[in-house]
């Protein structure tokens, strides 16, 4: 069949691909210049189905246990797999029970534990959660890799907002937040990030400080780099970051280290997140789309899981 | 029935709406809950939001009486800002007021607070004001227009339930006219119960709900002990005593001593 | 047409009243609050509010905090 895929974030690329796996022609359609350029950008890209699994539902985690293995397999070398580590400060070592109640597939950390698998870290918390199978990737390294290999394999781009004037088989509408007030009950959700740069640290993988309000967590990206995230704010509203959640996320990050004080700023950035009400995605036929949206926080993890299940909805029923 | 600021109110457990893990738990625990009021909080960000199936129209489906709250203020004029802002979105007077001393401890700024409240309730606002349990802030509340009181029993989010009972007491006694919730640093049901016992009017519970793993049932064993802490005042309780008390009558017994 | 600045951004439209501006911007929900020059204008009152060139609008919408 020929498809249209409407969408060049991680949804739109990911069902792209899965459609190419069932030897479909599909094109693909964007009105940004490149991909990623919504939510998807601004992702952490850890792919962690347990720690998630504290507040989303045990679906997520169901679906999301194959994820490093499935962008392991499309984007080989792409997938960091040491796992996630979760800290809290001293006082709030309740918040640390409390996780470890809520989730599975983790194990305790002592002193040298921690040392061990993060030697910047050493003596700056008593105990840990480390999850040992959870993985991590740059999303956005792993989206220019994804649409290179669909354009090495014929998948057309087309960069702007007009109509592609071909009939298509079948139409995927991947549009993520774009799509709020047209796809019923999708509501938005801002979230802020920021990324540092400092020589003086290094972390092997994502780590979680665990907060009873401003949770956050800090991604190494290489580089010198790490992506620190995320707020969450009830709100469909795009632009800059405020200037009170920009210190929230630094306030967090020097708790965790107090290196990323001097770090440098190097970019902050904030977007909308698309999400239903239960805050699980959904594959949807609406009209003569066929919908794949409503990730919240959890693209990457889960757009595999979707794009198989849009792309087998397409063969079940052929529109 | 409750009457605040000519409102009556049957249920007497009021939810915070901040943190759940998805709206649609949300919806469910404040259906379990059976309540009538609900607190919103918001941050004044000059950004319009555009329509669509948003978390508010979510909360405004539920079909309760909204309470805005100025959650997270720190002074006088974000605290008035806000409640303005809160009572044009929501075409509603009444407003929940938090005005925090402390980003940390998020204890209430009772100087800022009392001036918050004089102002907002010259203008019209029906204030719901969040305090300690200091009598003479509470008097000075009163004096500048709160018709209601939210005195708190712990820090917010802290789930130590009252920790203070004497001055819960004390605060009873002295405004025995006024509507009191206990606001903020409940955890259990039985901490609800226990502050329903002592003749308070009602509750507003957010973290011991929403961060429970189980939300809506939570939800429901929350409005029941708030019932259950009522039905028992209502019904007059005992007053503890040193020495036993024997319910069966010695005389007529064959052998006493 | 008139100049005013909308959130912080110069803008040109042909609205005339403050109602008439929050239609042209695609503001339709009820979620939001107005203010002009510093003050709030009321939801009753956006109807007759007759905006002028220089004003500064600033259209509020709740956020919540996560």
């Amino acid at each position: 069949m020929h498809a249209l895929v409407r969408g060049a974030g991680v949804a739109g690329l990911t069902v792209a691909f899965e459609l190419r796996r069932h030897g479909h022609a599909v094109e693909i359609v964007d009105r940004a210049g490149y991909v990623g350029a919504g939510a998807s950008g601004l992702a952490g890209g850890m792919l962690a189905p347990f720690c998630e699994g504290e507040s989303a539902p045990e679906s997520v985690t169901r679906l999301g246990r194959a994820a490093a293995e499935w962008w392991e397999a499309a984007l080989p070398g792409h997938v960091g797999r040491n796992g996630t580590l979760v800290v809290a400060p001293p006082r709030d070592t309740g918040e640390l029970k409390r996780f470890a109640t809520r989730t599975t597939c983790h194990e305790w950390l002592d002193e040298d534990g921690i040392a061990v698998l993060e030697p910047a870290l050493a003596g700056r918390f008593r105990t840990a959660l480390f999850f040992r199978d959870e993985a991590h990737l740059d999303p956005r390294a792993a989206l220019g890799a994804l649409k290179e290999w669909l354009a090495d394999d014929g998948v057309r781009f087309r960069f702007d907002a007009s109509s592609p004037g071909t009939d298509f088989d079948a139409v995927f509408d991947c549009t993520g937040s774009a799509a709020i007030g047209t796809v019923p009950g999708l509501r938005g959700l801002r979230g802020e990030m920021l990324y540092l740069e400092t020589e003086e640290i290094a972390l092997s993988r994502p780590v979680r400080l665990l907060h009873p309000r401003h949770p956050l967590y800090v991604v190494p990206r290489g580089g010198n780099r790490f992506m620190v995230g995320a707020t969450m704010l009830e709100a469909n509203v795009g632009g800059p970051i405020s200037a009170r959640s920009l210190m929230e996320l630094l306030n967090a990050a020097y708790a965790l280290h107090p290196a990323f004080g001097e770090a440098r700023v190097i970019e902050t950035g904030a977007g909308v997140r698309p999400a239903f009400d239960d805050n699980v995605p959904r594959v949807l036929r609406i009209g003569n789309a066929i919908h794949v949206n409503g990730f919240y926080r959890h693209g990457f993890l889960l757009a595999p899981a979707m794009a198989r299940e849009a792309v087998s909805l397409l063969e079940r029923v052929p529109a | 029935m409750l009457d605040l600021y000519g409102v009556e109110i049957t249920s007497r457990l009021f939810l915070g709406t901040a943190r759940y893990p998805s709206p649609k738990i949300l919806a469910d625990a404040v259906r379990t809950s059976r309540t009538e009021i609900v607190t919103v909080s918001l941050r004044r960000e000059t950004a319009g939001g555009k329509a669509g199936g948003s978390f508010l129209d979510l909360i405004a489906a539920l079909g309760v009486r909204i309470l805005p709250n100025t959650a997270g203020c720190h002074s006088v004029r974000e605290a008035v800002t806000t409640a303005q802002m809160a009572r044009e979105i929501f075409q509603t007077n009444w407003v929940k007021l938090e005005v925090i001393g402390h980003h940390d401890t998020l204890q209430p700024d009772v100087f800022a607070l009392v001036e918050a409240a004089r102002i907002l309730s010259e203008d019209g606002f029906e204030v719901f004001p969040y305090t300690t349990d200091d009598l003479v802030v509470a008097e000075r509340l009163v004096e500048a227009g709160c018709k209601v009181l939210m005195p708190w029993c712990a820090p917010i989010g802290s789930a130590m339930g009252p920790v203070n009972l004497p001055a819960l007491r004390a605060m009873r006694a002295h405004f025995a006219e006024i509507p009191l919730i206990v606001d903020a640093g409940l955890g259990r049901p039985s901490h609800a119960a226990a502050v329903m016992e002592l003749g308070y009017e009602a509750v507003l519970l957010n973290t011991a709900v929403a961060n429970a793993s189980d939300p809506v049932t939570m939800a429901g064993a929350f409005a029941d002990a708030i019932e259950a802490g009522r039905a028992g005042f209502k019904a007059g309780l005992l007053e503890p005593r040193d020495m036993a008390v024997s319910s069966t009558p010695v005389i007529g017994k064959a052998v006493f001593s | 047409m008139r100049n005013i600045i909308v959130n912080g951004e110069k803008r040109a439209v042909e609205a005339t009243t403050l109602d008439a501006l929050l239609s042209l911007l695609d503001y339709k929900g009820s979620w939001i609050a107005t203010a002009v020059n510093g003050e709030i204008v009321r939801r009753a009152e956006r109807n007759a509010y007759a905006l002028a060139d220089g004003d500064r609008v600033e259209i509020l919408s709740p956020m919540q905090g996560g």
